[in-house]
């Protein structure tokens, strides 16, 4: 197999885990927030702490990998979709990062909640809802998105 | 420049399609595992093996249903007459057409596990089963994007 086609596989990998892990993500704090009861919430949000492992590795991955390929292929580290994808993939790291840390809280709370009697709490409902929060987590999502479609359009490449 | 990178413009919608699909599927496959595995005991398998059965029937099954069909689109652009298609294309294949079948097996084992308020067979079996076609998504991917001769 030619460097490549390994390049590629390994750049590949790293963002079907950086954006399949937001998937992931997502689909778990979406059914969190269907559920009332602290324990159930911190229950679901625990389950998220693998799945930054793998975006963190997948970012990175995409990041060195695509790199590589860029200077395997021969385009030059200036054309306007690679840099427009290198801004994008800091702003998704940025908004993601945000977005998990707010959410790490949300959890504790939740966590703490479930030892002091598991029961409903407005503010957990309204943290599982922020605003803030949420805009960060999907803005990542859709940065990453553009991405993709940069990734694959590759406008202005020769 | 590999020549696998010269492709006509009017591929790309195509490829766009099967990849976000892969990459729904895959990402929504894992969730599923993560939430499967929740089912298997505890205080709030009853909740996760519900939750598991909601992701397959809302995500999972979309997400294969337009990767899948991303492939043919992509595969009536680049192999029309259906000759001289590559040995990694039909690895592709080979994991995704049976996934339609493994994705309704997971649904009936699903609702079974939600049946039984999550525990026993259906939710060890959700779990094994959605863990290997991940690690099957995988392969198939490899073969995609590596295109080993």
């Amino acid at each position: 197999m030619t460097t490549y086609g390994w390049l590629l596989f390994l750049h590949i990998t790293g963002a079907f885990c950086f954006l399949g892990g937001a998937v992931t993500a997502a689909v778990i704090n979406l059914a969190a927030q269907t559920r009332e009861r602290p324990s159930e919430v911190a229950a679901l949000m625990r389950t998220t702490q693998v799945v930054v492992i793998v975006v963190g590795v997948g970012s990175i991955m995409t990041l060195v990998f695509g790199l590589w390929l860029v200077h395997d292929v021969g385009y030059g580290y200036g054309d306007g979709w690679i840099v427009a994808a290198l801004i994008l993939w800091a702003v998704a790291a940025a908004l993601g990062g945000a977005g998990g840390k707010r959410e790490r809280e949300t959890r504790f709370l939740a966590e703490r909640l479930a030892a002091e009697g598991d029961a409903p709490s407005a503010e957990l409902h309204s943290r599982m809802r922020d605003p803030a929060t949420l805009a960060m987590s999907y803005g990542a999502g859709v940065a990453l998105l553009v991405v993709l479609v940069l990734m694959i359009w590759k406008p202005g490449a020769g | 420049m590999p020549l696998e990178l010269i492709r006509p413009s009017d591929w790309n919608l195509p490829l766009f399609v099967h990849v976000l699909g892969a990459i729904v599927l895959v990402g929504s496959m894992f969730a599923l595992v993560l939430l499967a595995l929740g089912s298997r005991r505890g205080s709030n398998a009853a909740m996760f093996a519900r939750l598991a059965f909601r992701s397959t029937l809302l995500v999972v099954l979309p997400a294969f249903i337009v990767m899948r069909a991303g492939a043919a689109w992509i595969e009536s652009r680049e192999y029309p007459s259906g000759a001289g298609e590559p040995g990694w294309l039909g690895v592709g294949f080979a994991v995704a057409d049976p996934g339609v079948l493994v994705v309704l097996i997971l649904i009936v084992l699903g609702w079974r596990s939600v049946k039984a308020g999550g525990g026993g067979w259906a939710a060890t079996a959700v779990t094994v089963i959605s863990g290997l076609y991940l690690v099957a998504l995988g392969v198939a991917m490899f073969a995609m994007s590596a295109k080993p001769t």
